[in-house]
C-alpha cells in the first residue's frame, strides 16, 4: 500500500480527486509562500532598530484592497469551477434503472458484504473484479459509520435511516485497505476492511468459492469445534452456511478461513491469533462485542480446527 | 446613540432576538416530524383546536391588558397600573390552565411525550413556550408586587418596559406556534 | 484617586474596600469578573492539555494500550468540550469583559449583576460537565455528540447527560454575556467615541456578541431535544424511534459553525490591536477590518454543513454548502492582508506580544488555507474525518485563536496585574510554543493525507505512521512544557514583575490612559475622544487621525 493513499488513486474516482487536490494544493501553498514571504520581509525591513525612520501613519488604500480582496474571491470562483467537475467524476449519477453491486451495511465494529447479483455474503473483506464501476448501497444497522478506501473512491457515511450510495471501482489488480471514518464507538478504530480487486476470472473464482456451502469437517478437531460452535452459542450471533447459525449481529464465518484479517483488522486472520481472540476478544479488540466465553485450551484448538477448515 | 435609560429594554430586546432563534429550531422540528409522520396520533387526530383556540383568545387579550397597564403608568395612574397587571396576570394564568387541561387529556388518552415524534414535538414546542410564559407571569407578579408597593417609579419604568417586550413576544411565539400546529399542521 | 506605585511594591489586582474571597466571589466589578473568566479558564486549559497528552501518549506508537478504548474516547471528547467552552470562549470573554469598559471610558457593563452570573453559571457549566468522571464516567461520545451515538441505547451511561446540562449553562453564560456586551458597547460609550471610532477589540466584541445572540439558542434547542430523547424515550434524533440523526447534525452545525467564529473573532480584535502598537502606526485599513466581521457573521450562518459533506446530502446541497464556504473565506482572509498592510512602513517591536501576532499570521493562515481544502468540497470527501481535518482546526484554533489569546494576555498582563512580565521569559515561552505547536500538527497533515482516521485509540503499524504520530507527540510534550513554562512567567510576572506604569506600551486607546491596575471607577479622567487613537492624538495634536484622516 502506497504510504500517502490519498495521493496514490488507483480508480478514475479517485484520480479525479487527487488530481483537484494536487491543483489546489499548489495554489494553496503558492498563498501560503506569498503571505510568509511578504510577512517576514515586512518584519526584517521595518523593524526597530537605532536609526530607523518613523513609522508612517497610513491608514489604508481602498483601491489596494478592493484588489486583494477581488483577487482570491477570483481565485475560489475557478476553485468553484473545478469543484463541480469533480463532483460529477467522483460521484458519477447513478443511470436509472441501476441496481447495487454490494449492499455494505456497518455494524458496531465491522462491515457486512451483500453481494446483491449472486447472494454471496462476506464481512471485512471485499473482492471485487477490476476495471469495473462498483456501485455500494451504504447503510448502517446501529450507529452512523463511514466507509472510506482511499485509493478507490471518496467516503460517504453509513446513516442509519438514511441509505446512501457509493462508487468505487479498481484499476488494476491489488489490496487497497480501507477502514470506518466515523466516530462510532470504542472499537472505531479496529472497524477496517480492505478491498482485493482481481481479475474477472480471479473473481469469479472467488465469488463462487463464497457461494459453496463449506463440506462438514472430517477431522476429529474440526468435528469437536464444530459442535462446539453451537452448543456454546456461536450461532446466535455468527452464520455459517449449512449450520444453524444464520445471524448478523456478528461477521458471516462460512468462509473465515479464505480472509486475510480477524476483528475489524486487529488481529492477522493465523491460527495462532485466532487462538488468542477466541481466548480473550479483551485483549485483541477491548470492548468489543465477542464476549468472552471461558474456553479451554483445548475448546479453543478445537474451534480454530473446525473455523480455519471453513475456506 | 441610545440612552442609558433605555437599557433594560435593550438588553430584553436581544433576549427575545436569542429566543425566536431557539423556537425556531423547535418549529422547525415539529414541521420536519409532521412532513414525515410515523404511526400513531397526528395533529389532526389528538387536537382540539376550537379549545385551544379559546385558551389561546386569553394571552392574546392579555397583550391588550398589559399595553393598557404601561399606558396607565405613563400617565401616572397607580390603581389603573396595578388593575391592569393583574388582569393580565390572571388572564395569562387562564392560558397556563388551558394548557394544562390540554397536557392533561392528552396524557390521559396515552399521548406522552414518548408516544410519536409528533406528541415529542408538540410537547417540546408548546412546553417550552409554556415555560416561558411562566417565567413571565413570574416577572409580571414581581412588578405588580412592586407597584402595589408604590415602588415602580418613572425611572424603573425601563424595567417595566423589558418585561412588557417579554410578554409581547411571548404573545407572538404563541400567535405562530398555534398558527403553525393548531391551525395548519391540524388541518393538513 | 489615582494610585501612585511605589517601586517594588505589587499593586492589587484590584483595589477595593472588601478585600479577600468573599468579595472576589460576591463581585459584580467586571475587571475581578475579568480575571475570574482568566484563572477559571487558565485552570480548564491546564485540564485540557493533560487530556491531550493522554491522546498523543497512547498514540505514540502502534498498539499501545496505556488507557482503554474507553477511557480514550473520553479523554478526546472532554479535551474538545473543555478547549472550546471552557477555554477559549471564557478566556475571550474574560478579556473582553475586562477591556471592553475601559476601552469605552464606561465605568463598568452594562448589568454588572448579570455579567457576575454569567461567569458563575459558565464555571459551574464546567464543574457539571466534570462531575461526570466520578459519576459513571465522562461523555465518550465525541465533542459534538452525533446520535445515534449518543442516545440512551449506545450511551447508556450518564456522561453525555453532563455534557448536555453543563453545555447547557456555559451556553447561558455565554448568551447573557452577548447582550450585555452589546448594550454596554451601544449605551455606555463616552462623548466622541462613535462606532466609527471604536477600537476594534470592542468591534470585534460587538460583532461577536451579535453571533452569541443568534448562535447560541440553535445548540441550546438541540441539546434540550437530546435530552427529552434520553430522559423521556423520545427519538428526536434518534433512526431506530423513527426519528433522524442527520437532524442533530444540522441543528449542531447551525450552532457549531457561528461557534468557530465565536472563538477567532475576538482573537482578530486582539491582533488588530497588538499589530498596530507594536508597528507604531494605525491598523490598515479599519473599515475594511471592520466591514468583513460584519460579513463573515453574517456569512457564518450559511454554511453550516460543510460540516456535512460526508454525510450524503444531494449534489445541489453540497454545491451551495461549499459555494457558501468559499465565499466566507474571502472575509475571514484578506484581515491577514490588512495586518501585514499594517507592519509596512513601521518601527517593529519584537515585544512577546507582538511576536505571537507575527506568527498568528502564519499560523492562522496555514489553518484557513487548509479550510479552503474542505470547502472545495469533493476535496473534503478525501481530508474529512483524518488527521488532516485535526491538523486544519489545531491551525485555526490554537494558531489563532489561542496564539491570539497568548498575544492579549502579553500585551494586557501590565495593564491588569501592573507588572512586566519577563521579556526573557516571554521570548523561551513563544519560541518552545511555536516549535511545540508545529511539530505536533503539522505533520498531522500529512498522516491524514496518509489515511489515519480521527478519534481512533490506536493504528495499524503501516508505513509511516508510527514515525508521525512519534513527531506529533514529541510536540506535544513539547507544549506542554511551554504551558509550564507560561504558568512560571505568570507567578514570577506577578511576583516580581518591575512595575508597569499607566501605559508601558505607549499605545492609544483608552484603557492605556488610566493606572495599572485601573481604580475602582475606571479612570479618573477619561480624556477626550475625536478619533481611533485617543492618546495619539493627545500626545501629537498637529498629527491628530481626525486631522490626517478626517475622521
Amino acid at each position: 500500500m502506497d504510504p500517502i493513499p490519498v495521493f496514490a488513486p488507483a480508480s478514475p474516482l479517485a484520480h479525479a480527486l487527487s488530481a483537484l487536490l494536487v491543483g489546489v494544493f499548489a495554489v494553496l501553498v503558492g498563498i501560503f509562500l506569498l503571505v510568509t514571504t511578504l510577512v517576514i520581509y515586512m518584519i526584517v525591513r521595518y523593524r526597530d532598530r537605532p536609526g530607523a525612520p518613523e513609522a508612517r501613519q497610513i491608514f489604508g488604500w481602498n483601491a489596494l484592497e478592493v484588489t486583494w480582496t477581488l483577487i482570491p474571491a477570483g481565485i475560489l470562483a475557478v476553485f468553484s469551477v473545478f469543484m463541480v467537475a469533480a463532483d460529477r467524476a467522483a460521484d458519477p449519477l447513478i443511470p436509472p434503472g441501476r441496481k447495487p453491486d454490494l449492499e455494505v451495511i456497518g455494524h458496531q465494529w465491522w462491515w457486512e458484504i451483500n453481494y446483491v447479483a449472486s447472494g454471496a455474503v462476506a464481512a471485512n473483506e471485499i473482492h471485487i473484479p477490476i476495471g469495473k464501476s462498483i456501485l455500494i448501497e451504504l447503510k448502517s444497522a446501529d450507529v452512523i459509520h463511514d466507509f472510506w478506501a482511499p485509493e478507490l473512491g471518496r467516503k460517504i457515511d453509513a446513516v442509519p435511516g438514511h441509505p446512501n450510495t457509493l462508487w468505487i471501482e479498481a484499476d488494476a489488480p491489488g489490496t487497497y485497505l480501507g477502514t470506518c471514518a466515523e466516530f462510532c464507538g470504542v472499537e472505531h478504530a479496529w472497524m477496517r476492511f480492505r478491498v482485493i480487486a482481481q481479475n474477472e476470472a480471479d473473481f469469479d473464482t472467488w465469488q463462487r468459492a463464497q457461494l459453496a456451502i463449506p463440506p462438514a469437517p472430517s477431522a476429529p478437531d474440526a468435528l469437536a469445534g464444530a459442535k462446539l460452535f453451537a452448543d456454546k452459542t456461536c450461532i446466535n450471533c455468527h452464520s455459517i452456511a449449512g449450520t444453524a447459525g444464520n445471524q448478523t449481529v456478528g461477521p458471516d464465518l462460512t468462509h473465515i478461513a479464505s480472509r486475510t484479517m480477524l476483528a475489524g483488522e486487529a488481529a492477522r486472520n493465523t491460527p495462532e491469533e485466532l487462538f488468542r481472540w477466541l481466548k480473550q476478544p479483551d485483549a485483541i479488540k477491548p470492548q468489543s462485542h465477542m464476549p468472552d466465553f471461558k474456553l479451554t485450551d483445548d475448546e479453543a484448538h478445537q474451534l480454530v480446527a473446525y473455523l480455519e477448515g471453513l475456506k | 446613540m441610545i440612552s442609558i435609560r433605555e437599557r433594560g429594554k435593550m438588553g430584553v430586546g436581544l433576549f427575545i432576538l436569542s429566543e425566536a432563534n431557539f423556537f425556531l429550531l423547535l418549529i422547525v422540528a415539529y414541521v420536519y416530524y409532521h412532513a414525515y409522520p410515523g404511526q400513531g396520533p397526528t395533529a389532526a387526530s389528538a387536537l382540539n383546536t376550537a379549545r385551544t383556540a379559546a385558551f389561546s383568545v386569553a394571552l392574546f387579550a392579555s397583550s391588550a391588558t398589559i399595553f393598557m397597564a404601561s399606558r396607565a403608568a405613563r400617565r401616572g395612574d397607580s390603581g389603573g397600573l396595578v388593575r391592569w397587571l393583574a388582569i393580565t396576570i390572571a388572564l395569562g394564568t387562564l392560558f397556563i390552565f388551558g394548557q394544562a387541561k390540554e397536557y392533561y387529556d392528552l396524557i390521559e388518552s396515552g399521548v406522552g411525550v414518548s408516544r410519536n415524534l409528533f406528541a415529542t414535538t408538540f410537547f417540546t414546542l408548546t412546553g417550552f413556550h409554556g415555560v416561558h410564559v411562566i417565567i413571565g407571569l413570574v416577572a409580571l407578579s414581581i412588578t405588580l408586587a412592586l407597584a402595589m408597593a408604590g415602588k415602580l417609579h418613572p425611572e424603573t419604568r425601563d424595567g417595566f418596559g423589558a418585561v412588557e417586550w417579554y410578554w409581547h413576544f411571548v404573545d407572538a411565539v404563541w400567535v405562530v406556534v398555534f398558527s403553525v400546529v393548531y391551525l395548519w399542521s391540524a388541518a393538513s | 484617586m489615582s494610585q501612585i506605585v511605589e517601586a517594588g511594591v505589587a499593586p492589587s489586582l484590584v483595589p477595593s474596600e472588601r478585600e479577600g474571597l468573599l468579595a472576589w466571589i460576591a463581585s459584580v466589578d467586571h475587571k475581578q469578573i475579568g480575571i475570574l473568566y482568566m484563572i477559571s479558564a487558565m485552570f480548564f486549559f491546564l485540564i485540557g492539555g493533560i487530556e491531550a497528552l493522554v491522546i498523543r501518549i497512547q498514540l505514540l506508537a502502534p498498539g499501545l494500550h496505556i488507557v482503554s478504548p474507553e477511557t480514550f474516547d473520553q479523554m478526546f471528547t472532554m479535551h474538545g468540550t473543555t478547549m472550546i467552552f471552557l477555554f477559549v470562549m471564557p478566556m475571550l470573554t474574560g478579556f473582553s469583559t475586562y477591556m471592553v469598559p475601559l476601552m469605552i471610558g464606561a465605568r463598568d457593563m452594562a448589568f454588572p449583576r448579570l455579567n457576575a452570573m454569567s461567569f458563575w453559571i459558565q464555571l459551574f457549566g464546567g464543574i457539571i460537565l466534570y462531575f461526570s468522571f466520578v459519576a459513571g464516567g465522562a461523555p465518550s461520545a465525541g465533542w459534538f455528540a452525533y446520535t445515534p451515538l449518543s442516545e440512551k441505547a449506545y450511551s447508556s451511561l450518564a456522561g453525555v447527560d453532563y455534557w448536555i446540562l453543563g453545555l447547557a449553562c456555559v451556553g447561558i453564560g455565554t448568551l447573557a454575556g452577548g447582550i450585555n456586551f452589546v448594550v454596554t458597547i451601544l449605551c455606555l460609550r463616552v462623548e466622541g467615541l462613535t462606532i466609527r471610532r471604536l477600537p476594534l477589540f470592542v468591534w470585534m466584541t460587538l460583532v461577536n456578541s451579535f453571533l452569541m445572540i443568534f448562535a447560541l439558542p440553535l445548540i441550546n434547542a438541540a441539546l434540550a431535544m437530546l435530552l427529552i430523547d434520553r430522559f423521556f424515550n423520545a427519538h428526536v434524533f434518534d433512526p431506530a424511534g423513527g426519528g433522524s440523526a442527520l437532524l442533530w447534525q444540522h441543528y449542531f452545525w447551525s450552532f457549531g459553525h457561528p461557534e468557530v467564529y465565536i472563538m477567532i473573532l475576538p482573537a482578530f480584535g486582539i491582533i488588530s490591536e497588538v499589530i498596530p502598537v507594536f508597528s507604531r502606526k494605525p491598523i490598515y485599513g479599519y473599515e475594511f477590518v471592520a466591514a468583513s466581521s460584519v460579513a463573515i457573521a453574517f456569512l457564518s450562518f450559511t454554511v453550516w454543513a460543510h460540516h456535512m459533506f460526508a454525510v450524503g446530502m444531494s449534489h445541489v446541497a453540497n454545491l451551495a454548502f461549499g459555494v457558501a464556504s468559499m465565499l466566507i473565506a474571502v472575509p475571514t482572509g484578506i484581515k491577514i492582508f490588512n495586518w501585514t498592510a499594517t507592519m509596512y512602513g513601521g518601527r517593529i517591536r519584537f515585544t512577546t506580544a507582538m511576536k505571537f501576532a507575527i506568527a498568528f499570521l502564519i499560523t492562522f493562515t496555514i489553518g484557513g488555507l487548509s479550510g479552503i481544502s474542505f470547502a472545495v468540497f469533493p476535496l473534503d470527501w478525501q481530508l474529512t474525518d483524518t488527521y488532516y481535518l485535526v491538523a486544519h482546526f489545531h491551525y485555526v484554533l490554537f494558531g489563532g485563536s489561542v496564539f491570539g489569546i497568548f498575544a492579549g494576555f502579553y500585551y494586557w498582563f501590565p495593564k491588569i496585574s501592573g507588572r512586566m512580565l519577563s521579556k526573557r521569559l516571554g521570548t523561551w515561552h513563544f519560541w518552545l510554543t511555536f516549535i511545540g505547536f508545529n511539530l505536533t500538527f503539522f505533520i498531522q497533515h500529512v498522516l491524514g493525507l496518509a489515511g489515519m482516521p480521527r478519534r481512533v485509540f490506536t493504528y495499524p503499524d503501516l508505513p509511516g505512521w508510527y514515525a508521525m504520530n512519534l513527531i506529533s507527540s514529541i510536540g506535544a510534550f513539547m507544549l506542554g512544557i511551554s504551558v509550564l513554562l507560561l504558568l512560571w512567567i505568570v507567578f514570577d510576572g506577578i511576583n516580581h514583575g518591575e512595575p508597569a506604569g499607566d501605559n508601558p506600551w505607549d499605545a492609544w486607546t483608552l484603557e492605556w490612559a488610566t493606572t495599572s491596575p485601573p481604580p475602582p471607577d475606571n479612570f479618573d479622567r477619561v480624556p477626550p475622544v475625536h478619533g481611533r487613537r485617543p492618546l495619539w492624538d493627545l500626545a501629537h495634536p498637529d498629527r491628530a487621525d481626525e486631522v490626517m484622516a478626517k475622521l
